[in-house]
This record gives structure tokens, sequence and C-alpha cells, in this order.
């Protein structure tokens, strides 16, 4: 697994240890992860996964400035040949600690800046439970285009749901989303307190 | 109030029940005239306020028949926001409406 830490104005993506295990196990058993993929079910599975990541991919903990770590997301599948990656495995966990930041689409804005500027993707894209409708609206707002429909391609929350898949090209994200995830920045910016750390709640998951 | 004020509100106040069915039974939100929206007093997280605003914007664009923008660069440059509360979106979007 890659050693890079991001820094944005908000928050840092550190790289995600085994370390991580107990905390991020919590989040994944949490109630607001329910639409995710099934996961590890206990600290040694969850430190077992971590540790078994291959060094093609970038997983991530988010941690706002005060080094509080609160969510995680990552960047995987990643082919230098067809130029294209996989963001996901995206959940806020610690939803208090980040009411007033702007860390989700900050933490998405790193993981793009990192696909398509440092990495030089040309494409990102992923798959999403039909009934996430909540986060299928997140990155359709965000600019991800749905691109087609695995029918029945999960089994979540006791039943099959179709995998929606979603996709943004490079010029999608440099004319479309990296403009609207500025405005929701500056907006968060606008409505904090000078400190900072009083901005936009956000939270948010994705699947795998 | 008038009949536009009235359906605005209604229409936000719809977007805010959708809300309320896709989210889980300790997640409801008071839906009302205060109800905040953004900053450090929301009760919406950042996908919430995504959905609500999607939905509002289609809804408004449906029951009026004019496409209005709640995150273009008019309205973000607006201080505060205009999806602060309820109160601010239903003056902005009858502001739209002309």
């Amino acid at each position: 697994m890659t050693n890079l830490t991001l820094c944005g104005e908000f928050i840092n993506l550190r790289p995600l240890t085994p370390e991580d295990a107990a905390m991020t196990l919590r989040w994944r058993q949490s109630a607001r992860a329910a639409n995710l993929n099934q996961g590890a079910t206990s600290v040694e599975q969850q430190a077992a996964w971590i540790a078994s990541r291959p060094a093609s991919e970038y997983n991530f903990i988010i941690c706002i400035k005060s080094g509080q770590p609160v969510g995680m997301v990552s960047l995987a599948g990643i082919d230098q040949t067809h130029r294209h990656g996989e963001p996901g495995r995206f959940l806020i966990g610690e939803e208090d600690a980040v009411r007033g930041v702007p860390v989700a689409v900050e933490a998405m804005k790193l993981v793009y800046e990192l696909a398509f500027d440092q990495l030089k993707l040309l494409r990102v894209f992923g798959t999403i439970a039909s009934g996430n409708t909540l986060m299928i609206k997140w990155q359709r707002f965000l600019g991800m285009r749905e691109e087609g429909r695995l029918r029945r391609h999960y089994f979540i929350n006791g039943h099959f749901q179709d995998a929606v898949l979603l996709g943004m090209l490079e010029e999608e994200y440099r004319h479309h989303a990296l403009p609207r995830m500025n405005s929701l920045i500056a907006a968060g910016r606008k409505s904090g307190k000078a400190d900072g750390n009083t901005l936009d709640g956000m939270r948010s998951q994705n699947d795998e | 109030m008038t009949n536009k004020e009235s359906a605005v509100l209604d229409l936000i106040y719809q977007t805010l029940t959708t809300l309320n069915e896709e989210r889980s039974a300790d997640e409801k939100i008071e839906v009302g005239p205060d109800t905040c929206l953004f900053g450090e007093r929301s009760v919406l997280d950042s996908l919430s306020l995504v959905s609500v605003i999607v939905d509002l914007e289609t809804l408004v664009a449906d029951k009026f028949g004019n496409a209005i923008s709640l995150t273009d660069d008019k309205a973000m440059s607006r201080d505060p926001v205009p999806f602060v509360d309820v109160g601010t979106l239903k003056a902005y979007i009858l502001e739209q409406l002309g």
C-alpha cells in the first residue's frame, strides 16, 4: 500500500494502517455503513484485510486538522495502461466530529486530484448499490454519470440490488466536478467561523 | 403568504419528507420553517444536503416550468448561501422565479 499523505484545507488523507483496524471496523459496523458490502467481522480480519492491500492501492484515513481520524476513502483499481481508477470505500465514521467541516467534498477532491493530476488518469468509475440513493445523488451532483447497471448484482440489507455503474472522464472532472466541489468548499468556508473548524456538516458513504 | 410562497414552501417540505424516507429511523429530521440545512447548526450531512438540492431543483422545474440552480456561481456568491435554512431557501427560490 502506498505511503502517501495528501493535505487539504480542512482535512488530511493519511495512509490506512493495520493499527486502524479497530476504529475502521467500528465505522464499518455502524448503521451508517448499512449500504456497504459485507466486510470483516473481527478486528483481526480487518487488520488482515488492511495489511493485504496491494501496493497499487491508495487507502486513506481522513483526518480533520486536529489530527482526529473521522473516516476513510480509497483509490483502487488503478490501471496505468488504460489510465483509469476506482475511488471508493468512502465512509465518514465520526459524524459529530465533522459537523461543520466540508470533509466529504474535500476528501473526494483530494482523491480526484490524486487520480487526475498526479496519476494522470483519464477516467474514474465505481458502482453503488441502487438502494443507496443518497450516495448516487451525491456522486451525480459531483459530476459522475450513470454508465450502466448490473442487475441484481449486490445482496445488501437482505435483498438483491442493482449495481449502478458511474463514471467520470478527466474533462468532466475539470469542467464540472472541480468547480462544483470548490463551490461547496467555499460555501462551507463562508458559513464557518474564523478558525475554520465549524463549517458544513458532511458525512458520506460509498460502496466498495 | 401568497400562493407561490406557499407552493415553494410545500416543495421544500416535500424534499425534506422524501429525505426522511431515505434515512434510518434515528436519523429523521424535524421538518419546519426553522429547519437548518447548512452550516454549524445544520441537521444535514453533505449527502443529505445535496439530495435536498437536487430534488428541489427538479420539483421547482416541474412545478413552475423554470429551471433554477441552487449551487451555481450566482447562488454560491450569496452570503449566506441560499440553502442555509428553509427560510433562506424559500426566499431565494421565489427571487429566482420572479
